[in-house]
């Protein structure tokens, strides 16, 4: 990997006695969309929130583009967009005026057709001059993602950016955030929504308890951890699954209505189906489902809490 | 320097209390046009004079320090404690703007609305008692550096506050009544013992006296004394409010 856009060596944070990040390392690359998924109070926000400059560490160091988020904060967060989780507003302003002055605060005198952009893209050109107290909840949430990307970030935090968004603008603010991947923004997105990271992510890390459990790339993850299930619907239901088919640990489903069996990562369901055409039963369909990255993440969390800590 | 950050932060503060103007500068020229009209006026007619000077003329300076005092705090404390509420601080702490830009950003604002709202009052109490002033430069310095200390405090009480109650809590249970026992409505020297002694041991009534010799002419306390607390209350406060902000208490994780 070039050198990451955000590195983090050994960042911890503790609040007393409770440790919310312990030690994590994490590397950031350029250009990428990393998804950060863990259950609630995992330690997602708060290491967003070091990078920028929201919390401090208390031990270890965040770097972005090479430089320390404490020692030169004028330059990092220049370099760095936060959308927080929190929806935030302020009922004295407009939706211009609002992103006129995040882009002030950065010293950036916000250009009439990058405000534009901004207001197409997050379709909120008809609320521009609207206080923002009028706004309903997904159009303010847009306008935090506005707000997060007026000074041109090189990397943007997207701390769940679609909660609380209905499905038409969610795919928009996907398609929005693959656009802006594709002009060299690099991503950095927590989210509950697993079909949002499986959608956008080209590398996934899991975090739970504060520690970095896996940073793997989505594809490989989804290969290596991720098996395929078959599934036999059959024409009529079989009472007694076929020993041929048993002895490859098949299962009946849907009171015998479907047979289904499990294939590990890289395996075939060569032996299966032939099993399946040996029985000769009547068969109305066939079909593969690969596993998603929830049954990943369920699966690498469950692994966690039986105590298989890295 | 983020010359153009700290700009925007201190107009935005500035168009917040310009943008409901009927409760950030209507609303105490107001009540201090009520204290003026009943205590200069009723009493007026009793008093007449205190140390020669009519009665209304001589608490208006008090009732303009009052002014000051108060819009100046309100303005920094609950511009500050509504950004902490509404999670828009948030905004402020991810942007490269110094602690520096960020406080001189809101003091400023407060005080030009102290400011703002202590010459309205100034216009309106004059036009009744007369324009004259003493030593104009010394008043406006004078106010503003007491403006700047008040703000301040407003900034810590708001970084401080968890609720409302608590931001009000200065000008309810401190300076309001520091400023009425401060001298603003009698003389210490016209007071019976008791309350002289309280007067004299009250840091406001310092403040009141050197306004009221720079608007004037005369006090009965020492004008430099007053112009020492208002240094020293202002210096204070403003170190004050730079260290927390720079700790990153109750506003950075």
């Amino acid at each position: 990997m070039s050198e990451p856009v955000v590195r983090l060596r050994g960042v911890s944070k503790r609040y007393g006695d409770f440790t919310a990040l312990d030690a994590v390392d994490l590397d950031v690359a350029h250009g990428e969309i990393l998804a950060l998924l863990g259950p609630n109070g995992a330690g997602k926000t708060t290491l967003i929130s070091i990078v920028a400059g929201l919390v401090r560490a208390s031990a270890g160091e965040a770097t972005v583009l090479g430089r320390d988020v404490v020692r030169d904060y004028r330059f990092t967060r220049r370099a760095v967009g936060l959308v927080p989780q929190e929806i935030n507003f302020d009922p004295f302003f407009s939706v211009e005026e609002t992103l006129r002055f995040q882009a002030g605060y950065f010293g950036v005198r916000l250009a009439d057709d990058r405000l534009e952009e901004i207001l197409v893209a997050l379709d909120l050109v008809g609320k521009r001059h609207a206080n923002t107290r009028s706004l309903s909840g997904g159009m303010k949430r847009r306008l935090l993602i506005g707000k997060a990307l007026v000074h041109e970030p090189r990397v943007l935090f997207l701390d769940e950016p679609t909660a609380g968004v209905d499905v038409r603008l969610r795919q928009q603010l996907w398609a929005y955030v693959r656009l802006l991947r594709s002009r060299g923004t690099t991503i950095v997105l927590t989210t509950h929504y697993l079909e949002e990271a499986e959608e956008l992510a080209d590398r996934v890390a899991v975090i739970d308890r504060g520690r970095i459990l896996l940073v793997e790339e989505k594809d490989r993850l989804l290969e290596r951890q991720g098996g395929k299930t078959l599934r036999i619907t059959l024409a009529a239901p079989l009472a007694v699954l076929p020993a041929g088919l048993a002895a490859l640990g098949a299962r009946l489903a849907e009171g015998g209505r479907a047979v289904e069996v499990d294939a590990r990562p890289g395996g075939s369901f060569g032996p299966a189906l032939a099993a399946a055409a040996e029985a000769g039963f009547p068969v109305g369909d066939v079909e593969t489902r690969r596993a998603s990255l929830e049954d990943v993440f369920v699966s690498i969390l469950g692994g966690e809490a039986g105590g298989d800590r890295r | 320097m983020n010359g153009l950050g700290f700009r925007t932060l201190f107009s935005k503060e500035l168009r917040r209390f310009l943008r409901v103007p009927g409760q950030t500068l209507l609303s105490p020229l107001i009540t201090t046009s009520l204290y003026f009209l009943v205590f200069g006026w009723s009493l007026g007619s009793r008093i007449r004079e205190v140390d020669g000077v009519p009665y209304a003329r001589f608490i208006l300076p008090g009732l303009v320090m009052l002014g000051v005092v108060t819009n100046a705090y309100l303005n920094s404390a609950s511009s500050l404690f509504v950004m902490k509420l509404q999670g828009t601080v948030v905004d402020v702490l991810v942007s490269p703007l110094s602690y520096a830009e960020i406080l001189g950003a809101f003091v400023g604002a407060a005080v030009a609305r102290g400011l703002l709202v202590g010459g309205i009052m100034w216009i309106v109490g004059a036009a009744f008692t007369g324009f004259g002033v003493a030593h104009p430069a010394l008043a406006v310095l004078l106010l503003l550096v007491v403006a700047a200390g008040f703000a301040s405090l407003g900034f810590l009480t708001a970084t401080w506050a968890a609720s409302f109650e608590q931001v009000n809590f200065l000008p309810t249970f401190v300076v309001t009544p520091l400023t009425f026992l401060g001298g603003v409505f009698y003389s210490a020297s016209m007071a019976p013992p008791a309350l002289r002694w309280l007067t004299q041991a009250n840091p406001i009534y310092y403040l009141v006296e050197a306004l009221r010799w720079s608007v004037l002419g005369r006090a009965d306390a020492p004008p430099v004394v007053g112009f020492g607390v208002a240094v020293a209350l202002a210096g204070a406060a403003l170190l004050a409010a730079y260290a927390v902000l720079r700790s990153g208490w109750r506003l950075r994780g």
